[in-house]
């Protein structure tokens, strides 16, 4: 069963598409890294699923039934823009207004249980306007997790975290996957940070989907690329060019695209008279792929 | 693998109770609710206490009452104000209640709160009647504070205290069994103006104050029609409920704030139905 399933769905505002004719699938259990440019839908969307705006058009179906059935809608949690908590409340009275909310029946237990998944035990009794950022962001996953729900929304949460916060919200989010068989749908414009936890993607542009993968077929798509230098660069590349498809000097580098076999390089450059002085294999990353793919005009 | 996941769809009664016990909680456990108990109480007490001071000459003011339970309700049916002792009732309270409602019901939105609500609640409706509900109850409680700092003050300056205490209860059961109607009024104005905070409380104080109730008043009485009609208004009912109320102005009372409650909870389910929610 799929988590989500999207068909058609378009939202506009003063008659300009935010989401326009989106379709989208996440896998049940899936942590799906929704990417995108700055204004290409990705908040409108989950904010459409989560039911605070209303589509114009199109269908929204969580776990195989219509997104305004309350049982499923009980079920899911979601941090969109801010934690969506009352500042002059206690980290701990906004977690009960939330478990009681959710009618969870022991309150207490949640909380504790929720602040330790994030690492918050000892700031329960802290002012929500006293919180650092990266305390608020993660007191908006406590809030989301409240309630073990099946389908967590979750929108930019590494935002303003340092390395070890970051580090911290991964082994969350793939924690509670593992653990409790949650759907994470995550936003975000680290790349770097969502590729090591990503199981599927979905890529947005100008409020439609381009392109939706898996982990395993993004990284079949990677392309390999074997860079090197010589002292000759010039004299290399040209003797690379007639033996390989694809070289590139790129950043004071010598890129042989698709090829991954560097004994073969450095023994072809030897018979042709160049010496290597450094040589490694490469895959193109997430961000890099992404900015390829943004970079076309037209994207299938 | 994927795990099986059981969806159980919440009847109508849990799904109140988990919103209701949220307004609750947080109507009990932040200042807003305790500052507007206060000034429900203190309110009637500064009225009776400013008419009593010395005017420039020394002369002590004619007093605005002449009696304990005018601070409470009005002596009979005016609605078009005559004095400001007509007005200046327990019926002020739906004037400063209608601030606090803008407050409470803004404080989701601007927190983001609301976002959490209606992410876990599919249906509208639970956020209208439990903000009604709940809004009500914090209304009805500053009509009791009301009426005790109101009662408190007219016995310390040493007004009258003659009265038919079944139009008193009357009149004090009327005007609580009201507050279900204002204050669904109320969060179905602050769902129109989700948006714009100012505006919210601008025009819950400019509703509450009876105005339009009062000017539809003094075009009646001057074409010389019967004005009794207005009792249908929550203004109206309000002005009815008076120390000379019998038990048919409850009834009113109760079937006009009834109604006006189902009337805007129907409205503003409808309206965020269709609208975005934030």
């Amino acid at each position: 069963m799929n988590a989500i399933e999207i068909h058609n769905l378009s939202k506009s505002f003063r008659g300009m598409y935010a989401v326009d004719h989106l379709c989208m699938t996440v896998p049940q259990g899936a942590i799906y890294g929704f990417i995108g440019e700055n204004g290409s839908g990705k908040s409108t969307t989950e904010k459409l699923i989560c039911g605070h705006l209303v589509p114009d058009s199109g269908e929204i179906k969580l776990f195989g039934r219509d997104y305004t059935d309350p049982g499923v809608r009980m079920r899911v949690g979601a941090l969109i823009e801010n934690a969506g908590c009352f500042p002059g409340s206690s980290v701990y009275q906004n977690l009960m207004m939330q478990c009681i909310n959710l009618g969870i029946d022991n309150p207490d237990e949640e909380i504790h249980r929720v602040l330790e998944i994030v690492r918050m035990e000892e700031h329960a009794s802290l002012k929500f306007k006293s919180c650092s950022l990266g305390m608020k962001q993660r007191i908006g996953i406590a809030m989301a997790l409240l309630g073990s729900p099946a389908l967590l929304i979750l929108d930019e949460p590494i935002n303003g975290l340092d390395t070890d916060g970051m580090r911290i919200m991964r082994e969350i989010l793939v924690d509670i996957t593992k653990t409790y068989g949650c759907t994470v749908l995550i936003s975000s414009h680290i790349l770097g940070e969502l590729e090591k936890i990503a199981t599927h993607y979905g890529i947005i542009r100008q409020g439609r989907m381009i392109m939706e993968l898996s982990a395993q077929e993004m990284d079949a798509r990677a392309q390999v690329f074997t860079s090197l230098r010589v002292a000759d660069m010039a004299g290399a590349k040209a003797v690379l060019s007639k033996q390989y498809a694809d070289v590139r000097e790129e950043d004071g580098y010598i890129r042989i695209y698709d090829v991954d076999d560097t004994a073969a390089i450095v023994d072809y450059l030897m018979k042709n008279g160049h010496a290597v002085n450094e040589i490694s294999k490469n895959k193109i990353g997430l961000e890099e792929y992404y900015v390829e793919l943004m970079s076309k005009k037209e994207v299938r | 693998m994927t795990k099986d996941i059981q969806f159980e769809s919440p009847s109508f009664t849990r799904r109140i109770k988990g919103m209701l016990g949220v307004d609750l909680y947080r109507l009990f456990h932040t200042p807003l609710f305790y500052i507007f108990l206060a000034i429900a109480a203190i309110i009637p007490a500064m009225v009776s206490a400013m008419t009593m001071m010395p005017d420039q000459s020394g002369n002590t003011m004619e007093p605005l009452y002449s009696n304990v339970w005018q601070i409470i309700a009005a002596s009979k049916s005016l609605y078009v104000i005559e004095t400001i002792a007509d007005y200046a009732n327990m019926n002020m309270v739906f004037i400063f209640g209608g601030i606090m409602v803008s407050i409470f019901i803004g404080h989701d939105y601007k927190s983001g709160y609301v976002k959490q609500l209606f992410t876990t609640h599919a249906k509208k409706q639970d956020y209208m009647i439990s903000k009604s509900l709940v809004c009500a109850l914090a209304m009805a409680c500053m009509c009791i504070t009301y009426l005790i700092g109101g009662t408190v003050a007219g016995l310390l300056v040493g007004y009258e205290t003659d009265v038919s205490v079944g139009s008193l209860l009357v009149a004090i059961f009327g005007k609580i069994i009201l507050s279900l109607g204002w204050a669904s009024l109320y969060t179905f104005l602050n769902v129109i103006f989700r948006r714009y905070f100012g505006i919210s409380v601008v025009s819950s104080f400019f509703f509450g104050t009876g105005i339009l109730i009062i000017g539809a008043a003094a075009i009646v009485e001057t074409l010389g029609l019967p004005v009794g009609f207005l009792n249908v208004f929550l203004y109206g009912a309000s002005v009815n409920a008076n120390l000379s109320s019998g038990i048919g102005s409850l009834l009113i009372c109760l079937g006009v704030s009834v109604a006006w409650a189902v009337i805007y909870n129907v409205a503003g389910t409808r309206l965020l139905n269709k609208c975005d929610v934030y």
